[in-house]
């Protein structure tokens, strides 16, 4: 049987239609039928943008959920606390404390809680279930229309599957206390096809009071037709509770007064849950695409911590609650047109609008092992969006390709605080134009130019508030949106075979940069800054068993106006670097190595403290026993390095010391560790 | 190139070049040739689609990328192709269809079927239904060569089987 008489017919066909034309999926991005990672060229707007598949996804290791993101290069994803509370992010020489500057959507849905009680677009990704995850498509920089909020530094946006190809069923256990069980699967119905997913962990991590995490999570999915061309109904809970050691003074730990996997405070910790109720539709048609989403989520935290110890209450401690309960509600709507002249040119234009309300209740409330002592603030907060935007993405000839697009957003603030002179109602709007423009491909390679503005918007309660609740001291109001500037070139090439190479120089303006508190456990609007920063990554699959990933970025960050000497801006990534081995389908074998250089930072503006960088290294080994059995070995921290997740500078009071004292404090990686899979599909 | 498959390059490149007149879209077209292998005794299915048809199908259906020479994934266009098309033989007893693999290059995806010890002269009916729930403009042509002479078969959407004696 040989085909190749027969595909003549269909070649020829496809020399009647070009590549230009392809309406027919402009929501689902071409893939390759070669197992390399999908090329981008001719399909990303930037150098910086790209999609991860599931496939790379499952052969990744992933000490926690929110780990899926590293996926995207530069991007670092940890955890200075209990494991339930949101994680945090490092992207482009930022500090994203808990998601701050990074977009996060799960389906269509914002993961991002704004005017959140602890910190600004607190991101939990612990309800993310990998063995659903289908695709991660990452940007970086502010240089689409399509996003708002949040999509400064970057956005990541996960997928779901409708449908898994095969059902899945796993059971880990591991040090530490963890244990972990899923199970995925999908059914045909006459109605479409149901998948469902379940998971239960629990893990207590290296602490000497161990997290004690208990997490709880299912998905229900009821979907219709194709991604493109149909709908689907999601429901989503999840609940988690846990201990939290949080961050310890180094000096405790120097004068072996502290354990390094000690916590000060044990009865720190939290409870979280979410629920959620979302829908998709799509329909794709020759010269048309619509997508229409809405969503509702229940978001509720309990969050305790413990900063400062005794340095403002000797008696009782620093103890302090977090309480946010919210419901979120919104949809997005988004057109496009497609037109087409000759071969080679064709042209689309999108418009989009999105809302999203926010009714929130959070505070601010003393406390001592849990008990509420008094009540420094409580709000309701209702925060209402608006967003539009029109974009237009245009193939001019065979080498050259521009998206332009114009976004409009306004947001409305209302708070009624416990404090009479904290209430208060704010509005803002701003306009952000952006234009990337896409040369190429020569010799497989495309060259990028991109600009963009953005924005992030400041907590609701400090866009009303006159005093701070603590002191009463007089409070400048911040503006609701601030906006970002960005700028890139960039570079893509497949021109060395089986490898793919992008490029990024960036710079990103803020007019205003949100700086975590330590002490005080929340955001602030501080001044302008600047980044500029290089950003270099690297795919290269020269066997079908095994590919190579090498990334690495620098990023240069620093306050704008600030006194010379003092313009560093507190824990702001300068380097992020990860080399990885991937082999898989050796005969039943699989593996990954993964080195991390997670790189320094400055702790203070003048930058004279300065935390460490640290190298870790992961791996995993999978062994298929049979079809459709699979065991695996992964393994966290390889090399048992004694390493910060995160490190802050300020001053904080143990029990017994006579006043503050300023210094370094710090949260450990977590120590070696192994856990064992066995995985069941059918 | 047999006259036959001249033949059949003429039937789509008209195919094409009406459909190209009519819209400049990307054209969705699936060819399946049956015929009779005298060696092995057996009736032979071999199916030609445009590679990206087949993935873009794939992606919509499982929001991820496949990999059609892992096997794996294999199974999954099996698994669709088993649902859209098949042979039936008099009274409508569907013909069991062996898969006996698959191709993929850049530009087409071939999957070769077999039905063991079956003349074509077996075969009455054809369902192919190939791509025509995903891609509404979807024309699969089927081929069948039987005692010496070729028949060509249109398929799309709203006609799905056709009675071919």
């Amino acid at each position: 049987m040989a085909p190749r008489s027969r595909t003549l017919p269909l070649l020829v066909a496809a020399s009647f239609a070009h590549a230009c034309a392809w309406a027919d999926d402009p929501v689902i991005q071409r893939v390759l039928v070669e197992g390399a990672r999908a090329s981008q060229l001719g399909i990303a707007d930037a150098a910086s943008a790209g999609t991860v598949n599931q496939k790379e996804l499952a052969l990744r290791t992933v000490y926690r959920p929110g780990e899926l993101l590293e996926a995207a290069p530069g991007l670092i994803v940890s955890q200075h606390s209990g494991e339930g509370k949101a994680n945090q992010f490092f992207l482009r020489g930022f500090n994203l404390d808990h998601g701050t500057d990074l977009a996060t959507w799960l389906d269509d849905m914002p993961v991002n809680q704004r005017s959140h009680a602890h910190g600004q677009g607190w991101t939990d990704l612990n309800f993310l279930i990998p063995e659903l995850t289908a695709r991660l498509d990452y940007k970086k920089g502010p240089y689409s229309a399509r996003e708002g909020d949040f999509a400064s530094a970057g956005s990541a946006s996960i997928t779901y599957a409708n449908r898994l190809p095969k059902n899945v069923a796993t059971v880990s256990l591991g040090q530490n206390g963890y244990a972990r069980t899923a199970l995925a699967a999908s059914h045909e119905l006459d109605a479409g096809v149901l998948t469902y997913a379940l998971e239960a962990l629990h893990n207590d991590g290296p602490y000497r009071h161990g997290d004690d995490y208990q997490k709880l999570n299912g998905v229900l999915r009821l979907s219709r037709g194709y991604a493109n061309n149909g709908w689907s109904v999601t429901a989503m809970a999840y609940r988690g509770r846990w201990n939290a050691t949080d961050q310890i003074p180094l000096r405790a730990v120097d004068a072996g007064l502290l354990d390094r996997f000690d916590a000060v405070d044990p009865t720190d910790g939290g409870a979280a849950r979410r629920v959620s109720l979302s829908g998709v539709w799509r329909r794709t048609a020759n010269d048309s695409a619509s997508k229409v989403s809405a969503y509702v989520i229940r978001n509720r935290l309990d969050l305790w911590s413990d900063f400062t110890y005794f340095m403002e209450d000797p008696v009782n401690g620093d103890q302090f609650a977090q309480p946010d309960r919210r419901v979120t509600s919104g949809f997005d709507a988004a057109h496009t047109w497609h037109a087409h002249r000759g071969d080679m040119s064709a042209s689309d234009v999108t418009v989009g609008i999105d809302a999203q309300n926010d009714n929130i209740f959070n505070g601010l409330y003393r406390t001592a092992a849990r008990r509420t002592l008094d009540v420094t603030r409580a709000d309701h907060i209702l925060e209402t969006s608006l967003g539009a935007f029109i974009e237009n993405a245009t193939h001019w000839n065979g080498w050259l390709r521009s998206t332009v697009g114009l976004r409009a957003d306004a947001v409305r603030f209302r708070v009624r605080s416990s404090l009479d002179q904290n209430s208060g109602r704010a509005r803002d709007a701003l306009a952000s134009p952006s234009a990337n423009l896409v040369f190429g491909p020569w010799r497989l390679t495309e060259f990028y130019v991109n600009y963009g503005e953005g924005f992030h918007s400041n907590d609701a309660r400090g866009t009303v508030a006159s005093v701070d609740p603590k002191t009463l001291a007089a409070l400048d109001r911040t503006p609701g949106l601030v906006r970002s500037r960005g700028m890139e070139l960039g570079l893509r090439t497949e021109a060395v075979p089986k490898m793919q190479t992008a490029i990024s120089l960036y710079r990103l303006d803020f007019d205003s940069e949100l700086t975590y508190v330590g002490d005080a456990g929340t955001t602030e609007a501080g001044p302008p800054s600047r980044r500029i920063g290089i950003e270099f990554s690297n795919y290269y699959k020269p066997y079908k068993w095994m590919s190579v990933d090498f990334d690495a970025a620098y990023a240069h960050a620093r306050s704008r106006g600030a006194a010379p000497g003092r313009d560093r801006i507190p824990e702001a990534i300068e380097g992020v670097a990860q080399l990885a081995l991937t082999v898989s389908q050796v005969g039943p074998w699989e593996g990954a190595l993964r080195l991390r250089w997670f790189g320094p930072r400055p702790l203070l503006e003048d930058d004279s403290v300065r935390s460490r960088a640290s190298t870790t290294l992961n791996g995993r080994l999978g062994y298929r026993i049979g079809r459709d059995v699979k065991i695996e070995v992964e393994g966290f921290n390889l090399t048992n390095r004694r390493a910060a997740a995160i490190d802050y500078y300020y001053a904080s009071q143990l029990r017994g010391e006579a006043a503050p004292r300023e210094d370094v404090h710090f949260h450990p990686i977590e120590s070696r560790s192994f856990r064992v899979t066995l995985v069941k599909n059918w | 190139m047999t006259a036959r498959s001249l033949l059949a390059l003429l039937c789509a490149v008209i195919a094409m070049v009406v459909a190209h007149a009519a819209s400049a879209h990307r054209f969705h077209a699936g060819m399946v040739d049956v015929s009779y292998n005298e060696r092995t005794g057996s009736t032979e299915v071999v199916h030609t689609y445009m590679a990206h048809d087949v993935e873009a199908l794939l992606t919509a259906l499982y929001q991820r990328q496949f990999d059609l020479s892992d096997p794996e994934d294999q199974a999954v266009l099996r698994n669709y192709l088993d649902k859209q098309f098949w042979l039936a033989a008099k009274g409508g007893r569907r013909i069991p269809l062996n898969w006996v693999g698959v191709t993929v290059d850049t530009d087409s995806v071939v999957v070769f079927q077999e039905a063991a010890r079956t003349p074509v002269a077996q075969v009455e009916t054809i369902h192919d239904a190939v791509l025509g729930d995903f891609l509404p403009d979807q024309q699969n042509t089927v081929n069948v060569t039987a005692n010496g002479s070729l028949r060509t078969f249109g398929f799309t959407a709203n006609r799905i089987e056709q009675t071919i004696h």
